[in-house]
Protein backbone atom coordinates (compact mmCIF):
# COMPACT_ATOMS: atom_id res chain seq x y z
CA UNK A 1 0.00 0.00 0.00
CA UNK A 2 1.74 3.10 -1.13
CA UNK A 3 1.58 6.42 1.02
CA UNK A 4 -1.16 8.54 -0.62
CA UNK A 5 -3.73 5.34 0.30
CA UNK A 6 -2.58 4.21 3.51
CA UNK A 7 -2.76 8.03 4.11
CA UNK A 8 -6.19 7.66 2.88
CA UNK A 9 -7.40 5.21 4.90
CA UNK A 10 -6.18 6.45 7.94
CA UNK A 11 -8.35 9.54 7.01
CA UNK A 12 -11.44 7.44 6.75
CA UNK A 13 -10.59 5.86 10.31
CA UNK A 14 -10.06 8.80 11.61
CA UNK A 15 -13.14 10.52 10.72
CA UNK A 16 -15.01 7.60 11.74
CA UNK A 17 -13.75 7.49 14.98
CA UNK A 18 -14.68 10.77 15.50
CA UNK A 19 -18.19 10.55 14.46
CA UNK A 20 -18.53 7.49 16.54
CA UNK A 21 -17.56 9.99 19.15
CA UNK A 22 -20.10 12.18 18.49
CA UNK A 23 -17.44 15.17 17.63
CA UNK A 24 -19.27 18.03 16.17
CA UNK A 25 -18.87 17.84 12.45
CA UNK A 26 -16.65 21.57 12.39
CA UNK A 27 -14.52 19.50 14.91
CA UNK A 28 -14.01 17.14 12.30
CA UNK A 29 -13.28 19.14 9.60
CA UNK A 30 -10.57 21.16 11.59
CA UNK A 31 -8.75 17.95 13.05
CA UNK A 32 -8.69 16.40 9.85
CA UNK A 33 -7.14 19.54 8.46
CA UNK A 34 -4.55 20.29 10.91
CA UNK A 35 -3.56 16.69 10.50
CA UNK A 36 -2.93 16.98 6.51
CA UNK A 37 -0.91 20.65 7.09
CA UNK A 38 1.29 18.38 9.48
CA UNK A 39 1.74 15.76 6.68
CA UNK A 40 2.35 18.09 4.47
CA UNK A 41 5.04 20.06 6.54
CA UNK A 42 6.93 17.16 7.68
CA UNK A 43 6.49 14.60 4.69
CA UNK A 44 5.29 11.67 7.05
CA UNK A 45 2.80 9.18 6.91
CA UNK A 46 -0.25 9.51 8.86
CA UNK A 47 0.62 6.48 10.88
CA UNK A 48 3.76 7.47 11.27
CA UNK A 49 2.99 11.01 12.64
CA UNK A 50 -0.04 10.48 14.58
CA UNK A 51 -0.39 6.45 15.45
CA UNK A 52 -3.32 4.80 14.73
CA UNK A 53 -5.56 6.77 13.88
CA UNK A 54 -8.35 4.99 16.53
CA UNK A 55 -6.02 6.22 19.43
CA UNK A 56 -5.33 9.80 17.69
CA UNK A 57 -9.38 10.15 18.14
CA UNK A 58 -9.81 9.12 21.83
CA UNK A 59 -6.23 11.58 22.56
CA UNK A 60 -7.94 14.74 20.48
CA UNK A 61 -10.42 16.98 23.52
CA UNK A 62 -12.64 18.32 20.90
CA UNK A 63 -16.27 19.44 20.73
CA UNK A 64 -18.41 16.98 21.20
CA UNK A 65 -22.45 15.93 21.74
CA UNK A 66 -23.20 13.56 24.95
CA UNK A 67 -21.07 10.83 23.29
CA UNK A 68 -23.79 8.54 23.42
CA UNK A 69 -26.53 9.38 21.22
CA UNK A 70 -24.48 9.08 18.03
CA UNK A 71 -25.61 5.24 18.17
CA UNK A 72 -29.47 5.67 19.29
CA UNK A 73 -30.03 9.22 16.96
CA UNK A 74 -30.72 7.92 13.64
CA UNK A 75 -30.00 4.11 14.33
CA UNK A 76 -32.99 3.13 16.61
CA UNK A 77 -35.28 4.98 14.39
CA UNK A 78 -33.80 3.80 10.99
CA UNK A 79 -33.53 0.73 12.52
CA UNK A 80 -37.90 0.67 13.68
CA UNK A 81 -38.19 2.47 10.22
CA UNK A 82 -37.02 -0.90 8.31
CA UNK A 83 -38.94 -3.28 10.81
CA UNK A 84 -42.04 -1.21 9.81
CA UNK A 85 -41.18 -1.70 6.33
CA UNK A 86 -40.70 -5.32 6.13
CA UNK A 87 -44.30 -5.76 7.69
CA UNK A 88 -45.42 -3.31 5.40
CA UNK A 89 -44.12 -5.38 2.37
CA UNK A 90 -45.52 -8.40 4.15
CA UNK A 91 -49.04 -7.13 4.14
CA UNK A 92 -49.28 -5.92 1.05
CA UNK A 93 -49.73 -8.42 -1.08
CA UNK A 94 -52.03 -9.74 1.11
CA UNK A 95 -54.25 -6.99 0.86
CA UNK A 96 -54.45 -6.28 -2.85
CA UNK A 97 -55.62 -10.11 -3.22
CA UNK A 98 -57.61 -9.93 -0.39
CA UNK A 99 -56.35 -12.47 1.32
CA UNK A 100 -55.91 -13.02 5.45
CA UNK A 101 -51.75 -12.37 6.28
CA UNK A 102 -50.89 -15.83 7.15
CA UNK A 103 -48.11 -16.95 9.83
CA UNK A 104 -46.37 -20.16 11.08
CA UNK A 105 -44.50 -20.65 14.28
CA UNK A 106 -41.41 -20.61 12.14
CA UNK A 107 -41.93 -17.09 10.83
CA UNK A 108 -42.60 -15.79 14.56
CA UNK A 109 -39.02 -17.62 15.96
CA UNK A 110 -37.84 -15.78 12.31
CA UNK A 111 -39.13 -12.39 13.23
CA UNK A 112 -37.82 -12.99 17.05
CA UNK A 113 -34.49 -13.57 15.32
CA UNK A 114 -34.47 -9.97 13.50
CA UNK A 115 -35.96 -8.17 16.38
CA UNK A 116 -33.26 -9.75 18.92
CA UNK A 117 -30.36 -8.18 16.59
CA UNK A 118 -31.71 -5.23 16.23
CA UNK A 119 -32.52 -4.80 20.12
CA UNK A 120 -28.91 -5.87 20.76
CA UNK A 121 -27.40 -3.82 18.14
CA UNK A 122 -25.65 -1.23 20.59
CA UNK A 123 -23.96 -4.01 21.98
CA UNK A 124 -21.95 -4.70 18.96
CA UNK A 125 -22.82 -1.54 16.66
CA UNK A 126 -19.56 0.22 17.31
CA UNK A 127 -17.36 -3.04 16.57
CA UNK A 128 -19.65 -3.60 13.05
CA UNK A 129 -18.84 -0.53 11.87
CA UNK A 130 -14.97 -0.46 12.26
CA UNK A 131 -15.25 -4.43 10.46
CA UNK A 132 -16.90 -4.05 6.99
CA UNK A 133 -16.95 -8.14 7.05
CA UNK A 134 -19.40 -8.04 10.00
CA UNK A 135 -21.72 -5.05 8.60
CA UNK A 136 -22.12 -7.60 5.26
CA UNK A 137 -22.44 -10.46 7.09
CA UNK A 138 -25.24 -8.38 9.44
CA UNK A 139 -26.56 -7.59 6.00
CA UNK A 140 -26.73 -11.10 4.81
CA UNK A 141 -28.12 -12.39 8.05
CA UNK A 142 -30.98 -9.65 7.15
CA UNK A 143 -31.42 -10.39 3.94
CA UNK A 144 -31.41 -14.14 4.91
CA UNK A 145 -34.22 -13.78 7.26
CA UNK A 146 -36.31 -12.23 5.07
CA UNK A 147 -36.22 -14.29 2.44
CA UNK A 148 -36.66 -17.34 5.00
CA UNK A 149 -39.82 -15.32 5.37
CA UNK A 150 -41.38 -15.16 2.74
CA UNK A 151 -40.12 -18.76 1.69
CA UNK A 152 -42.28 -20.26 4.76
CA UNK A 153 -45.42 -18.25 3.90
CA UNK A 154 -47.90 -20.78 4.26
CA UNK A 155 -50.25 -21.41 1.09
CA UNK A 156 -53.68 -22.10 3.15
CA UNK A 157 -54.87 -21.24 6.24
CA UNK A 158 -55.03 -24.65 7.66
CA UNK A 159 -51.58 -24.20 7.79
CA UNK A 160 -51.08 -21.34 9.39
CA UNK A 161 -51.00 -20.84 13.01
CA UNK A 162 -52.04 -17.03 13.03
CA UNK A 163 -54.46 -15.60 10.67
CA UNK A 164 -54.68 -11.81 10.30
CA UNK A 165 -56.63 -9.41 8.35
CA UNK A 166 -53.53 -7.51 6.65
CA UNK A 167 -55.43 -3.65 6.77
CA UNK A 168 -55.02 -2.98 10.10
CA UNK A 169 -51.04 -4.04 9.76
CA UNK A 170 -50.58 -2.37 6.48
CA UNK A 171 -51.96 0.78 7.97
CA UNK A 172 -50.41 0.52 11.14
CA UNK A 173 -46.49 0.31 9.32
CA UNK A 174 -47.57 2.62 6.81
CA UNK A 175 -48.27 5.25 10.16
CA UNK A 176 -45.21 4.00 11.63
CA UNK A 177 -43.24 5.06 9.12
CA UNK A 178 -44.00 8.05 8.04
CA UNK A 179 -44.25 8.93 12.29
CA UNK A 180 -40.36 7.49 12.00
CA UNK A 181 -39.30 10.07 9.06
CA UNK A 182 -40.71 12.50 10.45
CA UNK A 183 -39.01 12.38 14.27
CA UNK A 184 -35.79 12.20 12.16
CA UNK A 185 -36.50 14.89 9.89
CA UNK A 186 -37.57 16.74 12.99
CA UNK A 187 -34.35 15.66 14.68
CA UNK A 188 -32.02 16.65 11.33
CA UNK A 189 -33.72 20.14 11.38
CA UNK A 190 -33.06 20.66 15.30
CA UNK A 191 -29.34 19.44 14.63
CA UNK A 192 -28.78 21.92 12.13
CA UNK A 193 -24.85 21.76 10.71
CA UNK A 194 -23.66 20.32 13.65
CA UNK A 195 -23.29 17.33 11.95
CA UNK A 196 -21.79 18.92 8.89
CA UNK A 197 -18.44 18.14 8.58
CA UNK A 198 -16.48 21.53 7.06
CA UNK A 199 -13.13 22.82 6.56
CA UNK A 200 -11.83 25.34 8.43
CA UNK A 201 -11.03 27.64 5.59
CA UNK A 202 -13.88 26.50 3.14
CA UNK A 203 -12.46 25.44 -0.54
CA UNK A 204 -15.84 23.43 -1.38
CA UNK A 205 -19.09 25.83 -2.68
CA UNK A 206 -21.78 26.08 0.38
CA UNK A 207 -24.55 24.31 -2.29
CA UNK A 208 -22.21 20.83 -1.93
CA UNK A 209 -23.22 21.35 1.67
CA UNK A 210 -27.10 22.48 0.93
CA UNK A 211 -27.02 19.44 -1.67
CA UNK A 212 -25.90 16.72 1.68
CA UNK A 213 -28.23 18.21 3.41
CA UNK A 214 -31.18 17.93 0.58
CA UNK A 215 -29.67 14.31 0.22
CA UNK A 216 -29.88 13.45 4.67
CA UNK A 217 -33.27 14.90 4.51
CA UNK A 218 -34.39 12.32 1.45
CA UNK A 219 -33.00 9.61 3.15
CA UNK A 220 -35.16 9.94 6.05
CA UNK A 221 -38.06 9.22 3.83
CA UNK A 222 -36.85 6.47 2.37
CA UNK A 223 -38.75 3.83 3.46
CA UNK A 224 -42.24 5.60 3.03
CA UNK A 225 -41.20 6.53 -0.73
CA UNK A 226 -40.41 3.14 -1.26
CA UNK A 227 -43.27 1.53 0.33
CA UNK A 228 -45.65 4.22 -1.67
CA UNK A 229 -43.85 3.15 -4.77
CA UNK A 230 -44.38 -0.62 -3.55
CA UNK A 231 -47.90 -0.32 -3.15
CA UNK A 232 -48.09 1.67 -7.02
CA UNK A 233 -46.33 -1.27 -8.71
CA UNK A 234 -48.84 -4.21 -6.43
CA UNK A 235 -52.19 -2.34 -7.31
CA UNK A 236 -50.72 -1.93 -10.84
CA UNK A 237 -50.05 -5.56 -11.37
CA UNK A 238 -53.20 -6.71 -9.33
CA UNK A 239 -55.51 -4.80 -11.45
CA UNK B 1 9.44 32.40 17.58
CA UNK B 2 12.92 33.74 18.35
CA UNK B 3 14.87 34.10 14.84
CA UNK B 4 18.14 33.81 16.60
CA UNK B 5 18.00 30.09 18.56
CA UNK B 6 21.49 28.34 18.19
CA UNK B 7 20.77 24.81 16.20
CA UNK B 8 21.31 22.28 19.34
CA UNK B 9 20.62 19.29 17.97
CA UNK B 10 21.05 16.36 20.25
CA UNK B 11 23.51 14.12 19.71
CA UNK B 12 23.19 11.60 17.25
CA UNK B 13 20.38 8.95 18.78
CA UNK B 14 20.18 10.65 21.51
CA UNK B 15 16.41 10.53 22.83
CA UNK B 16 15.20 12.07 26.31
CA UNK B 17 12.65 9.27 28.42
CA UNK B 18 9.76 9.96 27.10
CA UNK B 19 8.24 10.38 30.43
CA UNK B 20 10.42 12.82 30.87
CA UNK B 21 8.98 14.69 27.87
CA UNK B 22 5.05 13.71 28.49
CA UNK B 23 5.96 15.83 31.89
CA UNK B 24 7.24 18.86 30.98
CA UNK B 25 5.70 18.83 27.57
CA UNK B 26 2.89 21.04 28.43
CA UNK B 27 4.70 24.07 29.76
CA UNK B 28 7.55 24.12 26.97
CA UNK B 29 4.77 23.94 24.07
CA UNK B 30 3.45 26.74 26.45
CA UNK B 31 6.72 28.49 26.25
CA UNK B 32 7.35 27.79 22.50
CA UNK B 33 4.43 30.18 22.09
CA UNK B 34 5.13 32.87 24.21
CA UNK B 35 6.54 34.60 22.03
CA UNK B 36 3.67 34.64 19.17
CA UNK B 37 1.23 32.53 17.60
CA UNK B 38 2.95 29.70 15.78
CA UNK B 39 1.83 26.11 13.93
CA UNK B 40 1.99 22.45 14.47
CA UNK B 41 5.75 21.89 12.65
CA UNK B 42 6.94 25.10 13.44
CA UNK B 43 6.41 24.41 17.07
CA UNK B 44 7.86 21.01 16.83
CA UNK B 45 10.77 22.45 15.16
CA UNK B 46 11.09 24.80 17.69
CA UNK B 47 11.42 22.06 20.51
CA UNK B 48 13.89 20.13 18.05
CA UNK B 49 16.47 22.78 17.81
CA UNK B 50 16.52 23.27 21.44
CA UNK B 51 18.11 20.18 22.15
CA UNK B 52 14.25 18.51 23.16
CA UNK B 53 13.99 15.68 20.56
CA UNK B 54 11.83 15.23 17.84
CA UNK B 55 8.08 15.89 19.32
CA UNK B 56 4.88 13.95 16.82
CA UNK B 57 1.99 15.35 16.25
CA UNK B 58 0.45 12.41 17.69
CA UNK B 59 1.73 13.93 20.93
CA UNK B 60 1.51 17.53 20.23
CA UNK B 61 -1.69 17.74 19.07
CA UNK B 62 -3.70 15.90 21.47
CA UNK B 63 -2.26 18.30 24.11
CA UNK B 64 -2.91 21.68 22.20
CA UNK B 65 -6.73 20.52 22.05
CA UNK B 66 -6.80 19.72 25.83
CA UNK B 67 -5.49 23.43 26.02
CA UNK B 68 -7.67 24.91 23.50
CA UNK B 69 -10.78 23.47 25.47
CA UNK B 70 -9.20 24.72 29.07
CA UNK B 71 -8.75 28.41 27.45
CA UNK B 72 -4.65 28.34 27.47
CA UNK B 73 -4.55 28.93 23.76
CA UNK B 74 -6.78 30.13 20.95
CA UNK B 75 -6.50 28.83 17.70
CA UNK B 76 -7.02 30.53 14.44
CA UNK B 77 -6.71 29.53 10.62
CA UNK B 78 -4.89 31.18 8.53
CA UNK B 79 -4.97 30.98 4.18
CA UNK B 80 -1.33 29.55 3.25
CA UNK B 81 0.60 31.09 0.50
CA UNK B 82 -0.03 27.83 -1.83
CA UNK B 83 -1.44 25.08 0.01
CA UNK B 84 -4.97 25.03 2.01
CA UNK B 85 -3.70 26.79 4.96
CA UNK B 86 -2.08 26.39 8.54
CA UNK B 87 -3.75 26.61 11.96
CA UNK B 88 -2.34 28.76 14.19
CA UNK B 89 -2.13 28.39 18.09
CA UNK B 90 -1.54 31.59 20.52
CA UNK B 91 -0.79 31.38 24.30
CA UNK B 92 -3.74 33.24 25.75
CA UNK B 93 -3.75 35.49 29.16
CA UNK B 94 -4.57 32.26 31.12
CA UNK B 95 -1.79 30.55 28.88
CA UNK B 96 0.45 32.56 30.22
CA UNK B 97 -0.28 32.86 34.13
CA UNK B 98 0.09 28.94 33.61
CA UNK B 99 3.23 29.20 32.16
CA UNK B 100 4.45 31.53 34.74
CA UNK B 101 3.28 29.03 37.62
CA UNK B 102 4.43 26.25 35.89
CA UNK B 103 8.08 27.91 35.48
CA UNK B 104 8.42 28.80 39.21
CA UNK B 105 7.52 25.86 39.97
CA UNK B 106 10.24 23.78 38.00
CA UNK B 107 12.14 25.81 38.57
CA UNK B 108 11.94 25.17 42.62
CA UNK B 109 11.77 21.34 41.51
CA UNK B 110 14.79 21.26 39.68
CA UNK B 111 16.92 23.30 42.38
CA UNK B 112 15.23 20.44 44.58
CA UNK B 113 16.57 17.78 42.29
CA UNK B 114 19.69 18.82 41.06
CA UNK B 115 20.75 19.81 45.14
CA UNK B 116 19.55 16.33 46.18
CA UNK B 117 21.37 14.19 43.50
CA UNK B 118 24.41 16.50 44.19
CA UNK B 119 24.37 16.14 47.57
CA UNK B 120 26.70 13.45 49.55
CA UNK B 121 23.62 12.01 51.71
CA UNK B 122 23.98 9.64 54.49
CA UNK B 123 24.37 6.32 54.30
CA UNK B 124 21.35 4.19 54.47
CA UNK B 125 22.48 2.75 57.70
CA UNK B 126 23.11 5.69 59.58
CA UNK B 127 19.68 7.21 58.96
CA UNK B 128 17.69 5.37 61.36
Amino acid sequence: MNVTSSNKKWFDELTLELRMRDVFGHAIGDAVATARELLLDTGQSAEEAFGPARAYAASLDLPRGSGHDWATRGLWTSMFGLLAFSLFVQTVGAWTQEELLLITPAQLVIAAALGGLVALLPLYLAAAIRRPWLLVLLFAVGAGCGFLWSAMTPATTAEAWISLDPLPWLLGSAIAMVLLSTWNTIQTLRRGNLDDITAPIPARPAAGIRGMRVFVMFTNWLFPLFAAIMLCVVILFTT
Amino acid sequence: MDANIPNIPAAPGDEWPSDWLRATLGFLALRALESGPSYGYAIIRELEVHGLGTIKGGTLYPLLTRYEAAGLVDTEWRPGEAGPGRKYFAVTERGRAELERLRGDWARFTNVSTSYLGATGPRKENIA
